[in-house]
């Protein structure tokens, strides 16, 4: 199914700027009803250091077990569940969009 | 045309393994800019940047030759640089001024051992790179497999922008992936002549498949890009190539292209990917201002924007003595010069004045009367600028990141054929080493014998061939020989009296030395901690003197001491009988006792050596390494091909070729480049030292 795109919240920085870090899939009411966002990591936080991270609904943290591969840090994530992993944006739109 | 806005400018290097193609393809470029009007062969020695007698001989690039060329309103200087490890100077020198680089790769063999060390190279100063498969006309080359040992080899995020059309002798054109359509070359005309098509049936899937993968990846650093993306299911020519050069800049990714130069196809793509993709020198973020004295190198230092109406700034990278006298290559980072100015040498710290300015086309050149920030320009008159210094104007007296030099591990010695020429030959070789960082002279101080260090044989019989052929000097040489260093491995303070008040006037200094082991490559160190001027302050730089002198010469076998600091911590002076010559004497003889109280060692250069070898020689060719003191580091199979790598000490790989060949009846061949130097075993140093006394 193929969804409406917007940049969600949240940027990454990388040497060229910052970029975004989440993008929200929307249907025709214009409801995100999937997500595709990136990995963060390693991040420090009282409960130990997180090697992979990602933000839920609500922006908490959450961590994912197993790690991803190495070139897989964007996530295709559908109602808190993650359908698919990809190393670039586009490809894990895809995977979201495959998974409806 | 030094009227051309900085964004139209491109410095590029050209840059791969041996005979990879870097000349044909520089070649080809000057033909369809324009600039020969006929197509030079590295076989028939007749290339423009090929110039040197030696070059055209061997059919090797020796010495990067700087050319400059237009491709549509763009101005592109280009040098072309030598794939052959003991010239690595060369490129290491041209990476370090340049903006860019295209990368050749062979279609055949794919990422060899001297493309991965320029490319970690270019990595160390950040050059945005652009990749050509070349060869791909050769039988056995395929594009794939050798776009595959990119990222084995290099690690990297490999983005085609082309695909092939045909392989070996039906190979006629690329697929434009950013536009989707064939490139089809007539035949005839030298390649000048091509054309668009719709892209061949047969290759449509394949294609759509890797410009999804183009999409996929240059989008991710072009947030815009995505939103036109999902707005109207893809993106324009214009967007696309826009996040391409985005990422090709940061090196997100590096961009493939390919073609064949020999058969003069793909060459003018290459050329507008140049343009398209590499950045001019106003998209680089500037060079980066050394570091200032107990300061980390790292992202705070200041960084010197390419803007003309800075200060000036420039780095010399390349010197080159000829029947004009010496020219001096200066990359302009910032600022205006015109010729007549004067600038500060701030490396040696001293007024340079600019003669005249000339731009360079390989061995052809072009009088200009200034010179602007993101140029490169050859000035003429300089008395004292070495290769790596920094010219600056007084107002911002800056010191630009230095260069790194490679470290010669062959000696010679030489001596000339008659008594004559021994002041000729002398002036001669500083010349040479002049222009060349890897080559370094010195005098023995016991045997008086001139020693010439150099990165390899090859590199070694070059120069001596240039000291016959320019300086009209002939030599005789020594047998190759190692390389050695020496150094100590623990610290020793050593007092030492030079004395001699026998009537006369008479010669006097005490100097008390404390020395102290470095670690590999930190150098020689010197500190001065007299207080109360126990060693008068205008003798201090004798003693430095008579310790650098001396400690070209080390105590076990007369190899150059490196690796150790020295502090002078206290001497003793007389009013009358002291004097610089007995402060330096002193020196030295305090180095001389010192040194061999403080365990000295002597130091071998350690290879990294690849050897490629049929599967069936594999056990002799391990057995013989682990003859030669060789560790094995590991072995890889591609087909029935087997690579092995191994660190074995240079002493042991002398006349390693021909053995080779006999082991494998000639079917392997083998690369190697200095690694490091560690301590030679026992029986090795004892056999060293007997052969010096
Ligand atoms: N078949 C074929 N041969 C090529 C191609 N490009 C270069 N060659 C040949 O390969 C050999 C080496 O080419 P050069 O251009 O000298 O290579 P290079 O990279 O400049 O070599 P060095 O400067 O010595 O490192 C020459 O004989 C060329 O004619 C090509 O596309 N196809
Ligand atoms: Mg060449």
């Amino acid at each position: 199914m193929r969804l409406r795109w917007a940049r969600g919240r949240g940027t990454i920085e990388t040497t060229t700027g910052p970029r975004a870090s989440e993008w929200l899939g929307l249907d025709d009411a214009g409801n995100p009803i999937a997500r595709v966002i990136h990995l963060e990591g390693p991040v420090q936080t009282e409960h130990g250091v997180f090697r992979a991270i990602a933000l839920d609904q609500e922006a908490k943290l959450i961590r994912l077990l197993p790690l991803p591969p190495a070139d897989g840090d964007w996530l295709a994530v559908i109602g808190g569940r993650v359908v698919g992993r990809a190393a670039a944006p586009l490809a894990a739109v895809r995977r979201a969009e495959a998974a409806l | 045309m030094s009227g051309t806005p900085l964004d139209k400018i491109r410095n590029i290097g050209i840059t791969a393994h041996i005979d990879a193609g870097k000349t044909t393809t520089t070649e080809r470029i000057l033909y369809y800019t324009g600039v020969s009007h006929k197509i030079g062969e590295v076989h028939d020695g007749n290339t423009t940047t090929d110039y040197m007698d030696q070059e055209r001989e061997r059919g090797i690039t020796i010495t990067s030759a700087a050319v400059t060329c237009e491709w549509k309103n763009h101005r592109i200087n280009i040098i072309d640089t030598p794939g052959h490890i003991d010239f690595n100077i060369e490129v290491n020198r041209s990476l370090r001024v340049l903006d860019g680089a295209v990368f050749i790769i062979e279609g055949v063999a794919g990422v060899q051992p001297q493309s991965e060390t320029n490319w970690r190279l270019a990595d160390r100063y950040n050059v945005p790179r652009v990749i050509f498969i070349n060869k791909l006309d050769r039988t056995g080359a395929d594009f794939y497999r050798a776009f595959a040992t990119l990222k084995e080899k290099l690690d990297i995020v490999a983005l085609p922008l082309q695909l092939p059309i045909g392989i070996e002798d039906q190979f006629v054109g690329v697929i434009d992936l950013v536009e989707m359509k064939a490139i089809v070359w007539e035949g005839g005309e030298l390649g000048a002549k091509f054309h668009d098509e719709a892209i061949p049936a047969d290759l449509l899937e394949k294609a759509k498949e890797h410009r999804q993968i183009l999409l996929d990846t240059a989008l991710a650093v072009d947030d815009a890009g995505m939103e036109e993306y999902f707005d109207k299911g893809d993106v324009s020519v214009e967007t696309l190539k826009r996040a391409i050069k985005t990422g090709t800049i940061s090196g997100a990714f590096r961009p493939v292209l390919c073609g064949t130069a020999f058969k003069n196809k793909g060459v003018q793509p290459l050329l507008d990917a140049v343009l398209d993709y590499l950045p001019s020198p106003v998209d680089v973020p500037g060079i980066k201002v050394a570091a200032e004295e107990g300061e980390e190198e790292g992202d705070h230092q200041r960084r010197i924007k390419a803007d003309p109406k800075a200060p000036f700034a420039g780095l010399a990278f390349k010197i080159i003595n000829d029947k004009y006298g010496t020219l001096t290559f200066v990359r302009v980072y910032a600022g205006t010069l015109k010729s007549g100015d004067s600038v500060l040498n701030t490396t040696k710290g001293h007024k340079e004045r600019i003669g005249r300015m000339f731009q360079m086309h390989a061995d052809k050149r072009a009088e200009i009367k200034e010179v602007i920030a993101g140029d490169i320009a050859a000035f003429v008159g300089l008395k004292d600028t070495g290769t790596g210094d920094t010219l600056a104007a007084a107002e911002d007296p800056v010191i630009l990141e230095r260069m790194a030099f490679p470290v010669p591990v062959i000696d010679i010695s030489v001596e000339p054929r008659t008594k004559e020429a021994v002041e000729k030959m002398t002036l001669a070789l500083q010349k040479l080493a002049g222009e060349d960082p890897s080559l370094r002279l010195r005098t023995d101080q016991e045997t008086g014998q001139t020693i010439l260090s150099g990165m390899g044989e090859l590199h070694l019989e070059i120069i001596i061939d240039r000291l016959k052929r320019e300086y009209g000097v002939e030599a005789n040489i020594g047998a190759p020989q190692v390389a050695y260093r020496e150094t100590i491995s623990r610290t020793h303070t050593e007092t030492y009296t030079h004395k001699k008040q026998s009537g006369g006037s008479g010669q006097y200094a005490e100097v008390k030395i404390i020395f102290e082991p470095l670690d590999r490559n930190e150098g020689v160190v010197f500190e001065n901690k007299v207080v109360g001027g126990a060693v008068p302050k205008e003798y201090i730089p004798a003693v430095e003197k008579g310790i650098k002198v001396q400690a070209d010469t080390g105590v076990l076998a007369g190899f150059p001491t490196v690796d150790f600091k020295y502090t002078l911590v206290d001497g003793k002076y007389h009013d009358v009988d002291s004097s610089a010559l007995a402060f330096e004497i002193a020196a030295k003889a305090c180095f001389r006792e010192g040194m061999k109280k403080a365990n000295p060692i002597i130091l071998e250069p350690i290879m990294d050596v690849e050897i490629t070898t049929p599967q069936d020689h594999v056990g002799d060719v391990v057995g013989d390494l682990n003859r030669r003191r060789g560790m094995i580091q590991n072995q890889e199979s591609s087909g029935s091909t087997i690579i092995v790598r191994a660190q074995v000490p240079l002493k042991e790989m002398f006349g390693y070729i021909s053995n080779l060949r006999s082991m494998t009846k000639g079917r392997a061949s083998f690369t190697m480049q200095f690694h490091h130097y560690d301590p030679v075993p026992r029986n090795i140093a004892d056999e060293i030292m007997a052969k010096s006394a």
